[in-house]
Parts: structure tokens; C-alpha cells; sequence
């Protein structure tokens, strides 16, 4: 489903940060990705949720070729994607509820579509009572779960989440990490960065180690958390 | 287009607050400009109108008796001449009137060798050639000289269009400056909501849709500067028009424009609005294409 071939990325003139990064994502595959402070794994997420091209290489998603696709094609790729990071971003001054409408919102959804989906999905994470509860209102592990909420909206193919557990304490990851499982046993291609290890073996899912630019694949071992 | 506009803005800090205000008084410079070449324009049109349908003929001799000779074989002259509607000899009250703010009131009968002023009134319809009339008047009444104001007129003229000039290039520096300050908001607001755009470009929003937020914000921002502007623009020609009318008909209550003809200032909160929209489409389409 999406393909890294030989992926070198700089920031203008500066030190390669990704040296010949070449792996694949299967669809409903769930990996982690780790690696110490500097390894490039926020270089490597910005890759996968489109926020940047690579400097070179081929790098392909849902069968097109990035490395030549037109700016203008790039929207209806990313919406294809969902993205969940460490400090949340969500928008200040709009509720939970209308923070999780926007991606139905953007493809121009039916409001009565809009408010059910989003019900819905509040629900699904826990939060139906705090709908109209605007993000400064909410706790971390609240606020994480509005922004998965907003990240899965549109049923992507694949997630990316940036250290989605940072800002929580270790319950409320636990929690999440839950959310993230059961979303990928749904089909959803998920990718997970983190620096925690005792996630990964948890979950027990395979992991993409970044290391000095360069990368390794780590098969998955067993789960030790029998909540997943 | 509005309706379904996706407004993803928080709402508006001081620093955008602020626009409609700057705006606002660009505007408020911009329609006095307007004004003053507008009223300018209409001064021109009365006093050219008013002096090209006069002429004045002065017999300066200073025999009284030739004086009176001459005067007499002008306006009979004049009378005959085609073209012309009237012509009649300047009372001497009149002539001392005139003369009051230089001499002062001086008695009637005095010796004071004043020439004699013939009032001469031109048809619309007939055009008169002054030059051969000017012969034809040395030849009659050698004392006699036509003025027929043009030497003066252009001089007005000359003055005039170089004020006027100068007001449409005040309007036209305005506008540029106007724009300019708009370029400026919206960039400080696109770098202000910078985290806001690339959250929306990785939801999928195209340029359109978060250009079309701006637009939104910058239209409504033009238009309640525009309409500030105006207000206060119209609030001080009231006034002007108000003084100069305590002061009698006189140039500038004549050349102010009157409120049946300053429809056009309705057209310019929509003109700014227009303007500041358009300003804010262009400069935020542009960074966008900046980035990915």
C-alpha cells in the first residue's frame, strides 16, 4: 500500500537525516516506529503524512507515485490519511465536537451525516459528555482522544501517530494504545511512534527501528498486555 | 461560496482588529481627494461657463468728452456684432464699487479718470471671433481693449489641473498604500495561524478553501473600514458644505458636490472591500503554493 524505495531526505542544504530508507507498509499492517532523539523518525512521519517530499528516492502511496504527483493531487491523498501527534493540535477555539466535524466538514459532508459521525465517534473514545467542551477545558488524555477522533473521522487507510502517548500518564496510554489496536483490527494501517518501549511490548507489533539515519526491521513478538 | 465556507480562523486578534480602522481612514483621505478634485472640477466648469459667456470692453481715455465718444461708437458696434446677446455700459456706482477695495469708498462726480466698462453678454449658439473683433474695435474706438479673460482662464486652467493631478495621485498613493497594508496583515496573519493551515492542509483542505477563510475575514474586514471611512468622509463634507454655505454662494459652496451627486460614495466601502478581498486572495494563494 505505501512503498519507500532508497528514501534520502535533507532540509535544504543541510546533512542528509534519512539515509536510503526503503521498507513497505502492507494494508492493515501495524508497526512502531522507534529510535533515539535525532534518528529522523519526525522527519520520517512528515514523509508519510505528506507534509513534505523526500529529497530522493521513490516513495508511493495508494499506487501513485509521490516524487512526481502534482501539488493540486495532494489533498485526496491526505485525505486518505489520518494523523494524530504528541501536543494534539487541535484548534483552540473550536469545540470537540467541531474539531472532529472538520475532516467530514472539508470533503463537504451532509451536516445531519456530520453530527451523527461525530457523535458517534465521541463516543466510541469515551467523551460523549464533553462534545461541546472546547480543548482548554479538557485533560491531556482528552484532548488525545478528540484528536484520534479527528484522525479516524474519515475512516483513513492509514494513521500516523507521533508519540500520541507523550503527553498522557502510563493509564491513559494504555488506554490509547487500546484505541490504536482496535482501529487496525478494523483495517486501518497504523503507524505508531514512540519512544516508550514497554508499549511496543505490549502490543507486541512489529517495529521500524530508526538508527543514525539509517533503518532496521524488528519482527513483533508477543503482546503482554492481554487488554489488547 | 460564503456559505459553505469553511471558517477554520479563530476569531480576530487586536493586530487584525486594528485593519478596518487603517483602512478606514485610508478611505477617509481617498474620498476627500476624490472630493476636492471633483469640486475643483465643478469650480472650473461654472467660472469658464460664466467667463467665456462674458466679455468686458474698457475704454480707458482720459478726455471725458472722447471717452463718451468712443463709448457710445463701441456699444454700437458691439450691439451690431453677431454673436453677441448684450452689451451695456457699466453705471459709474458700479465701477466705483468695484474699485472700493483698492481706493476705498470714494464720492460719485469725483475727478478720478476712470475708464469706462462696457458688459458685453455672448450668445451660446453663435461663437464670436474675438480677434477680429478686437480689430475692429481699435479701428472704431481707439481707447478701446477687449479682455476676454482667456489669459487669466488658462492660467486657472494650468492651476487647477495640477491640483487635480496631485489629488488623483493622493488617491492613487492611497490605494497602493491601502493594499500594501493588507499585504502586510495577511501575511502576519498567515504566519500568526501557520499551525492552523498545515493542520487543514493534512486534513486534505485544498488552497481554495483555506484562501476562501481569508477572503472572508479581509472582506469583512474592507468593508467595515469602507463604511467607517465614508461615514466619517460624508459626516466632514457635511460640515464643510454647512460653513460655506453660512458663508454665502460663493466658490466653494457652488463647487462642493451636492448629496444627489455623491452617489458614487456608496461604491466605495464595496470598492474597498473589493479591493482588500482580492489584496488578501492573491498574497495568501501565493504562500500557500510555498507550501506543500
Amino acid at each position: 500500500m505505501i512503498t519507500f524505495e532508497n528514501v534520502g531526505m535533507r532540509y535544504g542544504m543541510g546533512n542528509e537525516i534519512l539515509t536510503d530508507i526503503s521498507f513497505s507498509l502492507k494494508r492493515g499492517s501495524f508497526q512502531f516506529l522507534v529510535g533515539p532523539s535525532g534518528a529522523g523518525k519526525t522527519t520520517l512521519l512528515k514523509l508519510l503524512y505528506l507534509a513534505h517530499r523526500p529529497s530522493r528516492g521513490l516513495v508511493n502511496f495508494f499506487g501513485k507515485d509521490l516524487t512526481i504527483l502534482e501539488r493540486e493531487a495532494l489533498p485526496r491523498i491526505r485525505r486518505r490519511i489520518g494523523v494524530v501527534f504528541q501536543d494534539f493540535r487541535l484548534f483552540d477555539h473550536l469545540t470537540a465536537f467541531e474539531n472532529v466535524a472538520l475532516p467530514l466538514r472539508l470533503q463537504g459532508a451532509k451536516k445531519i451525516q456530520v453530527a451523527d459521525h461525530v457523535e458517534e465517534l465521541l463516543s466510541w473514545v469515551g467523551l460523549e459528555d464533553r462534545l461541546h467542551a472546547r480543548p482548554a477545558t479538557l485533560s491531556g488524555g482528552e484532548k488525545q482522544r478528540v484528536a484520534i477522533a479527528r484522525a479516524i473521522i474519515n475512516k483513513p487507510d492509514l494513521l500516523v501517530a507521533d508519540e500520541p502517548t507523550g503527553n498522557v500518564d502510563a493509564e491513559m496510554s494504555r488506554r490509547l494504545m487500546h484505541l490504536f489496536v482496535a482501529l487496525n483490527k478494523e483495517g486501518t494501517t497504523t503507524v505508531v511512534a514512540t519512544h516508550d518501549e514497554s508499549l511496543v511490548k505490549a502490543v507486541g507489533a512489529p517495529v521500524l527501528r530508526l538508527d543514525k539515519g539509517g533503518m532496521n526491521f524488528e519482527p513483533g513478538g508477543s503482546p503482554i498486555d492481554p487488554g489488547q | 461560496m460564503w456559505g459553505r465556507t469553511l471558517q477554520f480562523l479563530p476569531e480576530q486578534n487586536l493586530r487584525e482588529g486594528l485593519l478596518p480602522w487603517v483602512i478606514g481612514v485610508m478611505l477617509f483621505l481617498c474620498t476627500l481627494s476624490l472630493t476636492g478634485a471633483i469640486a475643483i472640477g465643478n469650480g472650473l466648469e461654472r467660472w469658464s461657463t460664466s467667463l467665456t459667456s462674458n466679455l468686458t470692453v474698457q475704454i480707458a481715455v482720459q478726455d471725458k468728452a472722447q471717452r463718451m465718444a468712443q463709448t457710445e461708437a463701441a456699444l454700437t458696434l458691439l450691439q451690431a456684432t453677431p454673436g453677441i446677446k448684450s452689451a451695456s455700459v457699466l453705471a459709474d456706482a458700479d465701477i466705483m464699487a468695484l474699485l472700493s477695495p483698492w481706493l476705498g469708498d470714494m464720492p460719485l462726480g469725483t475727478n478720478l479718470p476712470v475708464p469706462t466698462l462696457i458688459e458685453v453678454k455672448l450668445e451660446t449658439t453663435t461663437p464670436l471671433n474675438s480677434k477680429a473683433l478686437t480689430e475692429r474695435l481699435k479701428a472704431t474706438a481707439p481707447g478701446a481693449q477687449l479682455d476676454d479673460h482667456q489669459a487669466w482662464m488658462a492660467q486657472i486652467l494650468d492651476m487647477a489641473l495640477v491640483v487635480q493631478l496631485l489629488l488623483g495621485g493622493v488617491v492613487v498613493m492611497v490605494v497602493m498604500s491601502t493594499i500594501a497594508i493588507v499585504i502586510f496583515g495577511c501575511r502576519a496573519g498567515l504566519a500568526t495561524h501557520r499551525d492552523s493551515i498545515e493542520i487543514m492542509h493534512l486534513m486534505g483542505a485544498e488552497d481554495k478553501t483555506i484562501s476562501t477563510a481569508f477572503d472572508v475575514r479581509y472582506l469583512a474586514h474592507g468593508l467595515k473600514g469602507g463604511l467607517l471611512g465614508v461615514l466619517f468622509a460624508a459626516a466632514s463634507l457635511w460640515l464643510l458644505s454647512t460653513m460655506a454655505e453660512k458663508m454665502g454662494q460663493g466658490l466653494i459652496s457652488a463647487s462642493l458636490p451636492v448629496a444627489d451627486n455623491l452617489w458614487w460614495l456608496a461604491l466605495l466601502p464595496i470598492a474597498a472591500a473589493s479591493i482588500t478581498m482580492l489584496t488578501a486572495r492573491f498574497t495568501v494563494r501565493k504562500a500557500l503554493l510555498d507550501m506543500m
